[in-house]
């Protein structure tokens, strides 16, 4: 039997470029924001203006309490209509900032439905001691085993005991080709609510209902499980602590009025304290967080905590598997090297015949080497009757054939060298010699050696053939990407289970930093562990249950979805498309994040002069004429002046909405570099914007009858 | 000679000099501070106190030592100064009252030195050298430990310990402040300021008038003065009067000594942190802010609005002919920016907008190049923020030389931030609320507003000086600004040894190609941009309606 794995997507899904998705019911698009989704989402912010979730951002519930105040001295004190425009602007303030949030939110909430949609209520073929019984899927436990049949919708999440069936995964990954499940093995995990198509499957139910995978993805990508991060809680703090500052400066500037003759009445000096206090990033704060784990969402990657996400943003060392990432797939067959007296066509025979039963695409390029090369005819597994197979495990690195007398036994050097040596192979010193000096010569080279051997009967010596040149085909493009990395400040190290010399040239090829050869589970461990003992972050990708320690070790550990369900557990992220290279983006997914936070902040407090020279001058031009030098704007009177910045710095948390959501574009450039382009746009653009938005607001304003 | 090639050559001797001395002398300190040997007399001193000097502090221990010391200094200080008259060496002096000698107690301590009494007339000369000068030692010798404590923070991992405050504290003073102001005392003595115990001496002056004289340690008290950025003169018109700062040398020594030390911690933290380079990034944003304010203050003095300094010449009032504008200027922005509070002039004549210059100079939290210790530890709490901003820009979690700056360490920055704003503003509106600041008042309109900002801007970042006009000698003041001197020193040093406490348990992260650089002129461009502002949004209300309304007019 063929096992069919997946083939990882080709191209990664960026923003727009492949919004339509196979799968029950469309996905969310890419990055692109829609303005309708402001309107949709306007319920849902009105919603948010209850003051007991709004005191979870200190910044803006100082807003929303300002917002009251001015309304109050509105309704006691109508006037000529400038406090009713102003509590009406800072309550726009409020809902701007709600909007943010809601916008982001409402993504997570569409494919939260999408995915609830597979969560119907399923009737479980549970087994018994006397047969079967039928239960509704919310009534299965831990333990309790349940039959799928072609049609039938996986009652929960499980692992397969029996059986192999093909299995329609699209509820959860949105990708419609069938995958394999069989009992054993690392693609034993089946999830609740995806659906067998062929065949029929006992399956051990793993995980109560409602803590199933769908329920946690369900939570995820609905933010309910949402909590702030490490480096969000340090901004807050500097916010808030900013958010004090200006209080106090603003709480204490009526003293120093009232002694100047110029007493403020306390919606000006409340219209102040709104324009200084940092609310264009304490608006979209969270806004930002969830748009972060919605861009990974969209890649097909579910990240179980924000704060995984945080540490794929700071990761030293990524540790990637050789095959898939940095190899395509797998190795092929390049070259027979025949040694001693034994010529090509013979090896090619024997290499084909041990290679029939290999379903293994190394396998199978053998046999394709075999007949192309060297027109040795196709044969077939099921040609020789008495063929009994060996197959290749872990621990004997070799495979076969016991055919008519004759054993065959292909596999590392060292392990044939051993089978040869163990059924009476002689020291043939030259043989032995010309071996190494093959094998070297290859693994020098960067491709695995294959050796050959066989033994024609009982009592006769066993004897190297020769040896099959393997080769790794190297991806396109991987060697650009290494040095992109590397300039961001990432080391790559590649894991593999090859030999070091074969390891060392494909690293040299590639252009990894480093490798890690003939790796074992507990040799990743290792390295997690000694890269994190010198402070560094640390992330790699994993599907099966032997990864699962090493997952759980680093810092970033993404699961493949076609993996156990161990290593699901024990990773802090699951890539539904199971693709490794995908790595290299969760790691620019989570350094946007922190870029977008760190330049809105700057923005926002950079928009501050400006704010300062429209009110100040305002404020005190009459007490002090000489004040008026600094309305540098030139604004009409001042209380088109007070408004005017009040008006744009709610307008602004609008216009940066899409920013906050898509985020704010990362290069893979030094970090010298990328700081002084972000201090250029986001720091003297927050210096320059607000004067020329201020100026622009005010010509507006000024036409209101009553302001100017 | 113009005066403008006066004060360029002024200056330039001055950063010559500095740039050649912060060198040795950074290193010095780094060793001296790093050192495990003790002289026979620290032996002595440490059995006096019952410390050992070898036992590593954790920070809450550093924290209660610094605090327990610095209580036995109010108090020993304020009772010498209620005893005064029952202590040998009273030259007659009545004691002084509770509330001035509680503040005079704070002040001193916190190594402010805002004095709001005069010394020749009020201090004996026990309570003179007994008890100020030697607070003018070991409270600039308390702010260079919590510094190199907070330095320790950054340049160890993975352990708590910052080192024993007792070694710091007596190494501080016994192998740099006594040696350097024993050899600036005889400079100073050579150039001409007195160094006696003499009792008052009466003369009759040329008008036939007659003058009390007080003598004394003089020139040793300003030298320490000085290089201890303390600033408290031994007589009321400080340095510029002619026993304390005689001449155009003796003035350009004492700038010197003012920024002696400050400009050479840098060194001492690049040193200790293992990349000078990291020193140089912060000194430069130092030395930028100092520079410009120079220029400032020169500039806006040299321009000399009005009549009556068009007549004479030169914005002269407050200043004294021997030193003139420019040195004036250089003295004024030096003093104030160095937390030491000394004047060859009254900041209170100066033009409005360079009383600005200098208000702000003091605002910016006295790290530029700010007090001995002080300064650094302020200037790296800056450089926490400016790392936690631009270190989100370059797309990683911010690190500052390889340590973490995760929520712990940013709730600590940020209340240190807090503090001085909170006391400089709160001070004030309550001093003007209550009435209490117009009453001290000698000016009318901005500058009398000026005043009272000044004197709790002053108080509260430590440094000392006053705008001349303001009465500070009342209860109310006495009492509040005494508050603000003893929150605004010890408030912020708790948060940094806090702070220093949990970088020290910290394993520094290995930089990479993706770090932010913290040693190139890019990151000391973001600082400056950060101090300026955070200082500048907070206090532009207030400046406003002091400085600016008065210097804008017009």
């Amino acid at each position: 039997m063929t096992l069919q794995t997946r083939t990882p997507a080709p191209t990664p899904h960026t923003a727009g470029t492949d919004p339509v998705r196979h799968g029950p019911g469309p996905r969310v698009a890419g990055g692109l924001f829609d303005p309708r989704q402001l309107l949709r989402s306007v319920p849902d912010a009105l919603r948010k203006l209850d003051p007991r979730a709004m005191v979870r951002s200190p910044v803006m519930f100082v807003v929303e309490t300002g917002s009251v105040l001015t309304t109050v001295l509105a309704v006691t004190d109508p006037g000529d209509g400038f406090g009713w425009l102003i509590a009406g602007w800072l309550w726009l303030t409020v809902v701007f900032a709600n909007l943010a949030e809601a916008v982001a939110e409402g993504r997570g909430k569409a494919q939260a439905a999408t995915l609830r949609r597979a969560k119907t209520d399923t009737v479980a073929r549970r087994r018994t001691a006397h047969g079967e019984e039928r239960v509704p899927g919310t009534g299965l436990r831990v333990d309790d085993l349940v039959v799928c049949e072609a049609g039938d919708v996986i009652p929960g999440d499980g692992d397969v005991v029996e059986g192999v069936a093909s299995v329609d995964e699209s509820a959860i990954t949105g990708e419609s080709a069938p995958v394999i499940r069989e009992s054993g093995g690392d693609r034993s995990a089946v999830t609740g609510g995806t659906k067998v198509l062929s065949d029929r499957i006992v399956v051990r139910i793993t995980a109560r209902p409602g803590k199933t995978f769908l329920d946690r993805m369900i939570a995820l990508v609905e933010g309910a499980a949402r909590h702030k991060t490490p480096n969000e809680i340090a901004l807050n703090i500097l916010l808030a602590s900013l958010t004090v500052v200006f209080l106090l400066a603003v709480v204490t500037l009526q003293p120093f009025a009232v002694y100047a003759g110029a007493e403020q009445p306390l919606v000006v000096l409340t219209a102040l304290l709104v324009c200084l206090i940092p609310t264009t990033i304490g608006a979209l704060l969270s806004a930002i967080g969830i748009a972060g784990m919605d861009r990974l969402v969209q890649r097909n990657v579910l990240a179980v905590s924000g704060r995984a996400v945080e540490a794929a943003g700071d990761v030293n060392t990524l540790l990637l598997d050789k095959t898939g990432t940095i190899t395509v797939g797998n190795r092929q067959a390049a070259e027979f090297r025949p040694v001693g007296t034994v010529d090509v066509p013979e090896l090619a025979d024997a290499a084909q015949l041990a290679s029939l039963a290999d379903e293994t695409p190394e396998g199978r390029s053998v046999v394709a080497l075999a007949q192309e090369e060297y027109r040795l005819r196709e044969r077939r597994p099921g040609e020789l009757t008495h063929a009994a197979w060996v197959p290749f495990t872990a621990r004997t690195r070799m495979s076969g054939v016991d055919v008519a007398g004759r054993q065959i036994r292909k596999g590392a050097a060292g392990a044939v060298a051993a089978w040869v040596a163990e059924h009476g192979g002689g020291p043939d010193a030259e043989v032995a010699a010309e071996v190494a000096e093959v094998v070297d010569a290859i693994s020098g080279s960067g491709g695995t050696p294959l050796v050959i051997a066989e033994r024609t009967g009982e009592g006769v010596a066993a004897r190297v053939l020769g040896v099959i040149h393997l080769k790794d085909i190297v991806k396109e493009g991987v060697r650009e990407r290494f040095a992109e990395l590397r300039r961001m400040g990432i080391r790559t190290v590649m894991i593999t289970g090859d030999n070091a010399g074969t390891a060392a040239a494909i690293a040299a090829e590639a252009g990894v930093d480093d490798f890690l050869a003939e790796a074992t589970p507990e040799d990743k461990l290792a390295l997690i562990k000694r890269e994190q003992a010198g402070s560094k972050l640390v992330a790699m990708t994993g599907d099966g249950t032997n990864d699962a320690p090493a997952l759980a070790q680093a810092d970033v550990g993404v699961a493949m979805n076609t993996g156990t369900a161990a290593a699901k557990e024990a990773g802090n992220m699951i890539d539904l498309d199971s693709d490794p290279t995908k790595l290299i983006e969760i790691v620019e997914i989570g350094k946007q994040l922190l870029l977008t936070r760190g330049a809105l902040t700057t923005f926002s407090l950079a928009n501050d002069v400006a704010k300062y020279f429209a009110i100040i001058p305002a404020m005190f031009a009459a007490a002090y004429p000489g004040l008026d030098d600094l309305n540098v704007m030139r604004l009409s009177s001042p209380e088109s002046a007070i408004l005017s910045a009040v008006v744009f710095n709610a307008l602004v948390i609008v216009a940066l909405v899409p920013l906050a959501l898509r985020g704010v574009r990362y290069r893979p450039v030094s970090a010298d570099r990328m700081l002084r382009r972000n201090l250029a746009v986001y720091g003297l653009g927050g210096l320059a914007a607000p004067f020329l938005g201020i100026k622009l607001i005010d010509l507006v304003v000024s036409l209101i009858p009553g302001t100017a | 000679m113009s005066p403008t090639l006066a004060s360029v050559l002024q200056v330039s001797a001055l950063v010559a000099a500095l740039a050649l001395v912060h060198r040795p002398l950074g290193d010095h300190m780094a060793r001296v501070y790093a050192g495990t040997k003790h002289s026979r007399a620290e032996r002595w001193i440490y059995r006096a106190v019952g410390a050992d000097p070898d036992a590593g502090m954790r920070w809450p221990a550093y924290l209660r030592t610094v605090l327990a010391f610095s209580l036995a200094g109010v108090l020993l200080l304020y009772a010498l100064q209620r005893l005064q008259d029952r202590l040998p060496l009273s030259l007659g002096f009545a004691p002084l009252s509770p509330d001035q000698a509680f503040n005079t107690a704070a002040s001193f301590t916190s190594n402010t030195n805002w004095q709001s009494y005069a010394g020749e007339s009020a201090m004996s000369h026990l309570t003179q050298t007994g008890g100020l000068a030697v607070q003018n030692f070991v409270s600039a010798a308390v702010g260079m430990s919590v510094a190199v404590a907070l330095i320790r923070g950054f340049a160890r991992a993975r352990t708590g310990e910052l080192g024993n405050f007792w070694a710091d504290l007596v190494r501080g003073t016994v192998r740099i402040l006594l040696p350097v102001s024993a050899a600036a005392a005889v400079l100073l003595v050579a150039a001409g300021a007195v160094q006696n115990f003499s009792d008052v001496q009466s003369v009759t002056t040329v008008t036939g008038q007659t003058q009390h004289l007080t003598g004394g340690a003089v020139a040793s008290q300003e030298a320490i003065k000085d290089l201890g950025t303390n600033g408290g003169g031994f007589y009321n018109a400080n340095s510029s009067h002619p026993f304390e700062n005689p001449d155009g040398s003796s003035n350009l020594l004492e700038v010197f000594l003012l920024l002696l030390i400050p400009f050479s911690l840098p060194r001492t933290f690049g040193t200790m942190v293992g990349s000078v380079r990291q020193g140089y990034a912060v000194v430069a944003a130092m030395a930028g802010i100092w520079f410009a304010g120079v220029v400032a203050v020169t500039l806006l003095e040299a321009a000399h609005p009005g009549t009556a300094a068009q007549l004479a010449g030169g914005a002269m009032e407050g200043k004294e002919q021997r030193f003139g504008e420019s040195a004036s200027s250089l003295f004024a922005v030096s003093t104030t920016m160095t937390s030491t509070g000394s004047v060859n002039s009254f900041h209170d004549s100066f033009s409005g907008l360079s009383g600005g210059v200098l208000l702000f100079g003091m605002m910016i939290g006295e790290i530029a190049p700010g007090g001995v210790g002080s300064g650094l530890y302020g200037m790296l709490v800056m450089a926490v923020v400016a790392v936690f901003l631009a270190g989100l820009m370059v797309g990683r979690t911010p690190e500052y030389l390889g340590k973490r700056l995760g929520p712990r360490e940013m709730k600590l920055a940020a209340c240190y931030l807090l503090v001085t704003p909170a006391l400089v503003l709160s001070g004030t509106a309550l001093a003007m609320g209550t009435g209490n600041g117009e009453s001290a008042m000698t000016n009318t309109g901005p500058h009398g507003f000026s005043e009272v900002l000044y004197a709790y801007t002053s108080a509260s970042n430590n440094n000392g000086s006053a705008f001349a006009g303001f009465g500070a000698d009342t209860g109310f003041h006495n009492t509040a600004l005494g508050l603000c001197m003893l929150l605004g020193r010890f408030l912020p040093m708790v948060f940094v040894l806090a702070l220093a406490g949990s970088l020290a348990r910290q394993r520094p992260a290995p930089a990479s190609a993706g770090t932010l650089r913290t040693d190139k002129p890019l990151f000391t461009g973001v600082l400056v941009a950060c101090v300026a502002v955070v200082a500048g949004l907070t206090f532009f209300p207030s400046l406003a309606l002091g400085p600016l309304a008065e210097g804008l007019a017009a």
